[in-house]
């Protein structure tokens, strides 16, 4: 092989490396450098990155918000790596909380996140995120994605008392006095405890 | 063209066809009408596994637990027939379905929704205009599984009347 032709050969080498490797990034393995807590969950990967916090409405539609909707809208990560939208499933706590109250602080604004993408990928197609710590892009401290329970709390004074929040929230409460705890009404309730209890 | 040649264009299609596909996702998000007949779940337990397995996390057995994650501003979704997951992002022109009572209030149902169906990187977002039809609760898997988790139904029920 002539000189030229080695050359040529590693150039077409080189560039084909190239394009695979953005192709294989584009895939995705995050989970260096990861802090996050294992579940053991659905097909959980360990996954820690930077992203922009996002409104998905506002992301997806174009209809935005003051503030993301200042809570009241659900809220993605447009990662920065790949500008993939990923949809945040939950937090870091333990008792039911979504990851609202922990990213709306960075509403539009750049953060690194660490937390667990879930779900089987073949069965949906992607991964759902956990996010468990979040901060603003670069800063030396993690904070800890876990500021739901609090904020519930401030929101609803008149449920203060002992027990988890889930059996004190007034609209949980509302709709079990309303259908029962499984639907169907107080009767099915009544019919289930009677075989089971 | 000689193999070196060849070689070089296989490479530069590849780069393109993967400069392309960054390209595509930065291009906005397109939505399709639809209309979608489905159950009213809990996205996390579902996809997550954490409470089991996804016939125990649907319907009755899992309706007081779907509530629980609705109240907690956990994303609600509608499972088509075919398996298919769309999550929720406004309802009848609410927008704040994180701490929707809307959305609470047909959970476990199986409805069918008109709206704007969004795809972006494999998920599937609903923007549900209407609820043209409802069937109400239809599955009544509590009498195969219980309650999921089983501390979603009081313990000593009876006694607690």
């Amino acid at each position: 092989m002539s000189i030229l032709k080695k050359i040529t050969f590693a150039s077409t080498s080189f560039l084909a490396g190239i394009a695979f490797s953005t192709s294989v990034s584009l895939a995705e393995d995050f989970s260096a450098g990861s802090k996050a807590k294992e579940f053991g969950l659905e097909e959980e990967v360990k996954s820690t990155f930077s992203a922009k916090v996002v409104d998905l409405l506002c992301e997806l539609t174009g209809d935005c918000a003051d503030n993301c909707g200042d809570g009241n809208r659900h809220m993605g990560l447009v990662r920065d790596a790949d500008n993939k939208l990923i949809t945040v499933l939950k937090n870091g706590q333990f008792s039911f909380n979504g990851p609202v109250e922990d990213l709306l602080p960075y509403c539009n604004k750049k953060v690194d996140v660490d937390g667990l993408m879930i779900g089987d990928p073949e069965e949906f197609g992607t991964q759902f995120y956990m996010v468990q710590l979040i901060k603003e892009e670069g800063a030396a401290d993690w904070n800890k994605a876990n500021k739901w329970t609090k904020a519930w709390a401030k929101q609803n004074p008149e449920a203060k008392g002992k027990g988890p929040w889930f059996r004190r929230d007034p609209r949980v409460i509302k709709q079990i006095e309303a259908n029962g705890y499984f639907g169907l009404g107080h009767e099915a309730d009544v019919k289930y405890a009677k075989e089971n209890q | 063209m000689n193999i070196y040649s060849r070689l070089f264009s296989i490479a530069a299609a590849s780069a393109f066809a993967c400069f392309t596909n960054v390209s595509l996702t930065l291009a906005a998000t397109e939505a399709k009408p639809v209309e979608i007949k489905g159950e009213i779940i809990d996205t996390w337990c579902y996809l997550s596994g954490v409470m089991g397995g996804q016939d125990a996390v649907i319907g009755t057995a899992h309706h007081t637990c779907a509530l629980w994650c609705a109240a907690g501003g956990i994303p609600v979704g509608v499972l088509d027939e075919d398996g298919q997951i769309y999550m929720v992002l406004k309802l009848k022109g609410e927008d704040a379905v994180a701490k929707s009572d809307n959305i609470m209030e047909i959970q476990s149902e199986v409805i069918t929704a008109k709206g704007m169906h969004y795809v972006r990187d494999g998920v599937n977002y609903l923007i549900v205009e209407d609820v043209i039809a409802s069937d109400g609760i239809t599955n009544f898997n509590h009498e195969d599984y219980g309650s999921v988790p089983p501390n979603s139904f009081p313990k000593n029920f009876l006694s607690k009347q």
